[in-house]
C-alpha cells in the first residue's frame, strides 16, 4: 500500500513538473501563480436576455459562472478551430507509438458539430427559470482608468 | 459497525463516511441549485482541457454518444446519487465496506468529474481528494484504511504547499502588482457594472492600491506554505485545519471562488491516524468511593493508569492502605484546593492530547457537561467511557434556564459520543440498555470485596451505623428519631446501643436530627455524630465496628437536577459501596430492591415495627448474627476482579484477558 502511495506522489510531482498538461487525477494547483502583465484592456461578455442585460451581482457565483463559461468555451473553440492543435498533437502522439489506424478510427469522436446558440438560449431559460425569447451577446473591452473600468469598444457577437 | 473491529477504527470509519458523504451530497445539491448537473446542462458539445485522461475519454466516443442520447445525462446524475446511497446503505447495514461498490463508486466519480469538465469546465482541483478518499471504501483492513488516510493527508498538504511553490516558482509572489492585476481580470464582469456594493468597491480600491493587494497575495502564499510543517509533524494539524478554513473564507471574499469543497480534505487532518498509547486516564471529582474497583481493573489491563482527581478524593481514596502499595502503576494528578474545575479539565484534555492516550473514563460527570462534551467531540478517536450515577437524569432534557440549555445540548452530544457505560448496580445497567440499546452498559461494583472470613466478635456496645450525608432528600432521618423514641420506650436492649450518624450533620436539618437523638441519650443508648468531612480511614473504621448498617433511604428521590430517580433501579446509594467493605447486614426500606448477591446483606422492613423486630433479633441472638455474617461473606466473595474482567473488557473495548 505504501509503495502505491509513494508511486502516486512521484507521478503527481512528475505531472506537476511537466506543467503544460495534466493527467487526471494528477492535476496542478498552480492557479494565479504566473506573473501577470497589466492588461491594456479586459474583455467582458455582456449577455442580454429579451433586451435586459444580466448582471453578476444578481446571481450566485456559480450560476453566473454557468452564464459565462459556455461563452468562454465557445470563444476558445472558435479561436482554435475546434481544438485542432490538440487533435493534431494527439494524432502525432498516436502515430509515434504506431496507433495511426486507431487514431483514424477514433477521429470521428473528436469533433464537435452542433450549433451553440439554440442550446445556449434554452439553457439560459432553464438557469433563469423563465422562457427566453432572444439572447444577445456582446463582447466589450474595458480599460481601467480613474479607479473604474471605462468602456473602450463593444461588438455584437451572438444573437439568437 | 462490526464489534470485532477496534473501537477507534470503527469510529474513524463512521466519521469518514459521514464527513465524506455529507460533503459529497452537498456538492451535488449545489450542482443542482446552480444548474450544473449534466441533465440540467444537457450539453451539445465538449471542450478540450489539455488533460490526457480527458483526451482518451473523448477518443472513446462516450461524450459524443451522450450528446446524441441526452437521457444518458439523467442516467449519470441518477447514478451519482444512487451509487453512493447503495454504498452507504451497505456500510451501515453490514458494518463493513463492499469493495466492489467502493471500486465502482471511485471509477464512476472519476468518470463523472471528467465528463463535467468536458461539458461545463468543473475544475477538478478541489475534487481530487474526493477520488482519493473514496479509495478507503475499497478495503476492510484497518492498516490499509489508515495508510490511505495518511496518504490523503499528505495530498491535502501537498495541494497547499505546491500552490505556494508555484507562486514562488513562477514569480507571482515577486510581482508587486500581481494581485491587483489578478483582481482586475478576475472581477472584470463585476467591475464593468455599476459597482456599488462594498465588495466591488473594495476590489476597485485594491486594484488601485497594489501594495495592500499584494500583501493579501503574499499572505495567501505564506498560509499555503505553512502546510509544509504538516509533512514533519502532526502536532499542528488542528491549526492547519483552521488555516485551511481561513484560506477558503479569504478566497471566497477576495476572489469570489467558493472553494469550500476542498475542505473535505480537512478530515484527514482531523482524524489523527497515529497509534494511541495504551494508557487509561480516569477523571473523578469527589466520589472517590466509586473508584477502587475501577482502578483494580485498570491496573489489571493497562500498563499505565493516570487519575485526575480532586485533592480531597486523593487523600481519601484508599482508606487505610497506601496508594502506592495498592495501585503501583497508577499516577495521580491532583487538583489542589482553589484551582478552578475548568482549568483542571483543560489540563486533563491537554494531557490526553500530548500523551496520545487510548482511553478516558469519566467516573463522575455532574458539572461542566458542555465543556466535556465539546472537548470530547474534539478528542478524535479517544475511547471514552462514563459511569452514570443517575440514569433518568442522563436522559432528561430541560430548557428552563441557560444551564438547562447547555446541559441538554451537552447530553445530546454525549449520547452520540460515548458508547460505553458502567453502573454500580445491574438494574441500572438494564434500565440504561432499554433506553440506549446500541450502547454497552455494564455493571461493575464500586469496590471489590476483600475481607477474610469473619470471626465471632462481641463488643460492649451494639453499633448501628447510618452512613452517608445527612440529607433529607436522600434519607428519612426523622423516621430514625421516631423509631428510637418508640423502641427505647418499648424494649430493654440486651446490650447498649451505639448509634453512629456517619455523615456531616452540620446543617439545620442535621442539627434537628441530632438534637432529637441526643435527647434519647441514656445508659442503653449513645449517639456518635460527626461534623464536616469524615476522613476515609475514620469512615472505614466506623463501618468496620458496625454490627448493623441502617440506610433509611427515600427510595423515590430527586436527582441533582430534579429528575425522579429510584434507588436500586435508576440510581445507586453510597450503601452499595459501604456494604462491600465488611460482611455487615443492613436495614433498608422495603422498596429498596437489590439483586443477589447484595440481597443477602439486606434486611428489608415495611414499618417501624418490622425494623424493631429485625433489630431485636440481631441484638438478642448472637448465633444468628454470626451466621448472617458468614452468609454475607460467602455471597460477597462473588465481588472479585476476576468476575468483572469481561464487563471491564466490554467497557474499554479491549479483548477479554486470558
Amino acid at each position: 500500500m505504501k509503495r502505491w502511495i509513494i508511486g502516486f506522489f512521484i507521478l503527481q510531482i512528475g505531472v506537476d513538473l511537466a506543467h503544460s498538461v495534466t493527467v487526471f487525477p494528477f492535476v496542478h494547483y498552480g492557479m494565479f501563480s504566473e506573473s501577470f502583465a497589466r492588461p491594456d484592456s479586459v474583455e467582458v461578455f455582456e449577455v442580454a436576455v429579451d433586451g435586459k442585460r444580466l448582471r453578476p451581482a444578481d446571481y450566485a457565483i456559480y450560476q453566473w459562472d454557468m452564464v459565462q463559461v459556455p461563452l468562454q468555451t465557445l470563444e476558445k473553440k472558435t479561436a482554435t478551430n475546434d481544438y485542432s492543435i490538440d487533435k493534431e498533437k494527439m494524432r502525432a502522439g498516436m502515430e509515434r507509438i504506431g496507433w495511426t489506424s486507431l487514431y483514424n478510427k477514433l477521429t470521428i469522436n473528436l469533433n464537435n458539430t452542433n450549433s451553440f446558440m439554440p442550446w445556449y438560449r434554452d439553457y439560459l431559460g432553464r438557469l433563469l427559470g423563465t422562457p427566453v425569447g432572444t439572447v444577445r451577446v456582446n463582447r466589450a473591452w474595458y480599460r481601467w482608468t480613474g479607479g473604474r473600468l471605462v468602456l473602450v469598444r463593444t461588438e455584437n457577437w451572438l444573437n439568437g | 459497525m462490526d464489534n470485532r473491529q477496534s473501537q477507534p477504527y470503527t469510529r474513524d470509519k463512521q466519521l469518514l463516511l459521514t464527513g465524506y458523504f455529507l460533503f459529497y451530497f452537498v456538492v451535488f445539491l449545489f450542482f443542482s441549485i446552480d444548474h450544473r448537473l449534466l441533465s440540467q446542462v444537457r450539453p451539445i458539445w465538449f471542450g478540450y482541457n489539455r488533460d490526457l485522461t480527458e483526451l482518451a475519454l473523448i477518443a472513446t466516443g462516450l461524450p459524443r454518444w451522450m450528446i446524441a442520447h441526452p437521457m444518458s445525462f439523467a442516467a449519470a446524475d441518477g447514478l451519482a446519487f444512487l451509487l453512493p446511497a447503495t454504498l452507504l446503505g451497505f456500510a451501515w447495514r453490514r458494518g463493513r465496506f463492499s469493495p466492489a461498490l467502493g471500486v465502482a463508486f471511485t471509477l464512476f466519480l472519476g468518470l463523472y468529474l471528467l465528463l463535467a469538465d468536458l461539458f461545463w469546465q468543473v475544475h477538478h482541483e478541489p475534487f481530487i481528494l474526493y477520488e482519493l478518499l473514496s479509495l478507503a471504501f475499497w478495503t476492510n483492513r484497518e492498516d490499509r484504511f489508515y495508510t490511505l488516510l495518511r496518504g490523503c493527508r499528505y495530498y491535502f498538504l501537498y495541494l497547499f504547499v505546491s500552490a505556494a511553490f508555484w507562486k514562488i516558482g513562477r514569480g507571482g509572489i515577486f510581482n508587486g502588482e500581481e494581485m491587483s492585476r489578478i483582481l482586475l481580470v478576475h472581477h472584470s464582469e463585476l467591475l464593468s457594472g455599476d459597482c456599488t456594493g462594498w465588495l466591488c468597491r473594495t476590489y476597485a480600491w485594491l486594484i488601485d492600491h497594489p501594495a495592500p493587494a499584494q500583501g493579501l497575495y503574499i499572505g495567501a502564499a505564506l498560509t499555503e506554505l505553512a502546510f509544509l510543517i504538516g509533512f514533519f509533524t502532526r502536532r499542528y494539524d488542528r491549526l492547519l485545519l483552521g488555516l485551511a478554513v481561513l484560506f477558503v473564507v479569504a478566497d471566497w471574499l477576495v476572489m469570489r471562488i467558493p472553494y469550500w469543497t476542498v475542505l473535505l480534505g480537512g478530515i484527514t487532518l482531523w482524524l489523527d491516524t497515529r497509534p494511541r498509547q495504551p494508557v487509561m486516564v480516569v477523571y473523578e471529582t469527589t466520589h472517590h468511593e466509586n473508584l477502587p474497583a475501577l482502578l483494580d481493573c485498570c491496573e489489571d489491563r493497562f500498563p499505565r493508569v493516570v487519575v485526575f482527581l480532586k485533592d480531597i478524593s486523593h487523600r481519601n481514596i484508599s482508606g487505610r492502605e497506601s496508594l502506592a502499595a495498592r495501585w503501583p502503576n497508577t499516577t495521580f494528578i491532583v487538583q489542589p484546593e482553589g484551582k478552578p474545575n475548568r482549568v483542571f479539565i483543560r489540563e486533563l484534555f491537554s494531557w490526553l492530547r500530548k500523551n496520545r492516550c487510548s482511553h478516558l473514563h469519566l467516573s463522575t460527570l455532574d458539572n461542566n457537561l458542555l465543556l466535556f462534551a465539546l472537548r470530547l467531540c474534539l478528542a478524535g478517536n479517544l475511547q471514552v467511557s462514563l459511569t452514570v450515577h443517575e440514569v433518568n437524569e442522563y436522559f432528561a432534557y430541560s430548557l428552563g434556564s441557560l444551564r438547562d440549555w447547555t446541559e441538554s445540548l451537552a447530553k445530546w452530544l454525549l449520547h452520540r459520543r460515548i458508547k460505553q457505560y458502567t453502573f454500580f448496580l445491574p438494574a441500572m445497567a438494564d434500565r440504561f440498555r432499554a433506553r440506549m440499546p446500541h450502547a454497552t452498559a455494564v455493571f461493575i461494583p464500586s469496590r471489590f470485596y476483600t475481607q477474610p472470613p469473619p470471626q465471632p466478635v462481641k463488643r460492649e456496645f451494639f453499633t448501628i451505623v447510618i452512613p452517608g450525608s445527612v440529607d433529607p432528600n436522600r434519607r428519612d432521618y426523622a423516621a430514625v428519631v421516631r423509631f428510637f423514641q418508640q423502641w427505647l420506650r418499648d424494649v430493654q436492649p440486651a446490650r447498649p446501643i451505639r448509634l453512629v450518624i456517619l455523615g456531616n450533620s452540620d446543617s439545620p436539618y442535621g442539627a434537628d436530627i441530632t438534637t432529637g437523638l441526643l435527647q434519647l441519650e441514656s445508659p442503653p443508648f449513645r449517639l456518635q455524630r460527626y461534623s464536616g468531612y469524615i476522613p476515609e480511614t475514620l469512615y472505614e473504621q466506623e463501618l468496620g465496628n458496625a454490627d448493623l448498617l441502617w440506610s433509611p433511604l427515600r427510595v423515590q428521590k430527586q436527582s441533582s437536577r430534579s429528575s425522579p430517580e429510584t434507588y436500586g433501579q435508576t440510581t445507586a446509594s453510597g450503601l452499595t459501596a459501604d456494604l462491600l467493605l465488611n460482611p455487615t447486614p443492613a436495614l433498608v426500606p422495603e422498596g429498596f430492591i437489590l439483586p443477589e448477591p447484595f440481597r443477602t446483606a439486606l434486611l428489608p422492613y415495611g414499618s417501624a415495627l418490622e425494623a424493631g423486630v429485625l433489630l431485636s433479633r440481631l441484638l438478642d441472638d448472637d448465633d444468628r448474627r454470626e451466621a448472617l455474617r458468614q452468609e454475607i461473606h460467602a455471597a460477597f466473595s462473588y465481588f472479585t476482579k476476576e468476575h468483572f474482567r469481561k464487563a471491564f473488557a466490554a467497557l474499554t473495548g479491549l479483548e477479554e484477558k486470558g
